[in-house]
């Protein structure tokens, strides 16, 4: 066998060694294509969160007037939901750290009087705030803020259905049906 | 020649033993052969699937005649409601899997019911207190919104995740509501405990949704002077419908 066709079969002998050893590699890669993990985190989620601090920052604002006017347990009441409003800020732009935008700090609305008389305004707030969350979590790609907006809506769902009855709804209107 | 000779009978050597069906180690009895189990993803429609069956439980629950036949004529409609309203999911969620090209499952979560599901029931028909049956409707709404919210971290359709949260917050507030129902009022959004240092239910809980086992005390006083605490956990890998 002469040198140059000796050459030729050792380099396809290589060569074909070489696809026998990247086939289990290119395998793998298909599979992991189809089989992809959703990112934890994704720069891209980033103004769709912004947008919920913003509205968290906003509901902290409203209820800081809406405290103002009450006494006893209405007061602590409503100064435990406000402190879960500040809470669910704060988680945010821990999130974002240093890509959180500067939230406004303008009230949604200027509940003032009687809890009775104000129940009713902030159950739709908070009914609100939970829809613009849920409606974020069905875009961002980001697990891990999915998840931190799923706890925080499962609270204001509570808030909401609480303060529809302190409002007078009935115990099965509170629900929402 | 000595070389490869010696290199021959080594190499013979390690053959015959390797290839000897013969067990080098003495034991008694038989060992069974083991099967390997199959590796199974958690898709979205396993999810699902496993939404079906907890609310399927859920309404089974409610619906039990260890609770209908104890609820006063004020929370029985209240009750009654609830589990009406989990039958109604299970069409949602039926859209949901048929999108998906999944199959529905229309059973209760049986690995559940059997951990703790009859447990409670038995406990609410033993106690024979009214009381038990919004306890055990609290619990049971707390659950499926915390088994909802759990699964928005097990699903990678961010659009499904929203659809699990809509469902998850409808139990959420009916969950508030029966904590109101039981401890009602400003006084009972958060946390406190009574005079003798007992917790009281609290609409509140917590700032965020939790995903810890719910606990619920059930049942008659015992001899000790204490009820049963029933704990009530979220699925997990082996209680998914696969």
């Amino acid at each position: 066998m002469s040198m140059t066709t000796r050459r030729r079969l050792i380099a396809s002998l290589l060569a074909g060694g070489a696809v026998v050893a990247a086939a289990p590699l290119f395998a793998g890669h298909a599979s992991a294509a189809e089989n992809t993990a959703p990112p934890h985190r994704d720069a891209a989620d980033n103004d769709a969160l912004d947008a919920c601090l913003e509205r968290e920052s906003r509901m902290v604002a409203t209820y800081r007037i809406a405290v103002a006017g009450l006494t006893g347990d209405d007061l602590a009441a409503m100064t435990l939901i406000l402190d879960h409003h500040v809470a669910y800020a704060q988680a945010l732009k821990g999130y974002l750290a240093v890509e959180a935008h500067k939230p406004s700090n303008a009230p949604l609305a200027s509940p003032a009087g009687s809890l009775s008389s104000i129940a009713r305004q902030l159950a739709t707030l908070e009914d609100q705030t939970a829809t613009i969350h849920t409606n974020a979590i069905g875009t961002i790609k980001g697990l891990d803020a999915a998840t931190l907006l799923a706890s925080i809506v499962t609270v204001e769902a509570r808030h909401a259905a609480a303060l529809e009855l302190i409002a007078g709804s009935s115990p099965i209107a509170a629900v929402g049906n | 020649m000595l070389r490869s000779s010696g290199a021959l009978a080594a190499t013979t050597a390690v053959l015959a033993a390797c290839s000897s069906t013969k067990p080098s180690v003495a034991r008694i009895g038989m060992s069974p052969t083991t099967v390997k189990l199959e590796d199974l993803a958690v898709t979205d429609v396993i999810l699902l699937r496993t939404a079906m069956s907890m609310e399927t439980m859920a309404a089974a629950m409610l619906s039990d005649s260890a609770v209908t036949a104890l609820a006063t004529k004020d929370s029985a409609s209240v009750i009654a409601a609830f589990a009406t309203d989990h039958t109604s999911h299970l069409q949602d969620l039926r859209v949901l899997i048929s999108a998906r090209n999944g199959e529905a499952y229309s059973e209760t979560n049986t690995k559940l019911m059997e951990a703790y599901g009859q447990n409670a029931l038995d406990l609410v028909a033993s106690g024979k207190l009214p009381a038990d049956t919004l306890a055990l409707t609290l619990a049971v709404e707390t659950l499926i919104a915390a088994t909802y919210q759990y699964f928005v971290s097990l699903t990678a359709e961010p659009a499904l995740r929203a659809d699990m949260v809509r469902l998850g917050g409808r139990s959420s507030r009916r969950a508030a509501v029966a904590a109101q129902l039981i401890n009602g009022g400003t006084a009972g959004f958060a946390p406190a405990t009574d005079a003798a240092g007992a917790p009281l239910v609290a609409t509140l809980p917590g700032a965020f949704g939790s995903l810890s086992a719910v606990q619920v005390q059930l049942g008659p006083v015992n001899d000790t002077g204490t009820r049963a605490t029933v704990l009530m956990d979220t699925p997990s890998l082996n209680s998914l419908i696969y």
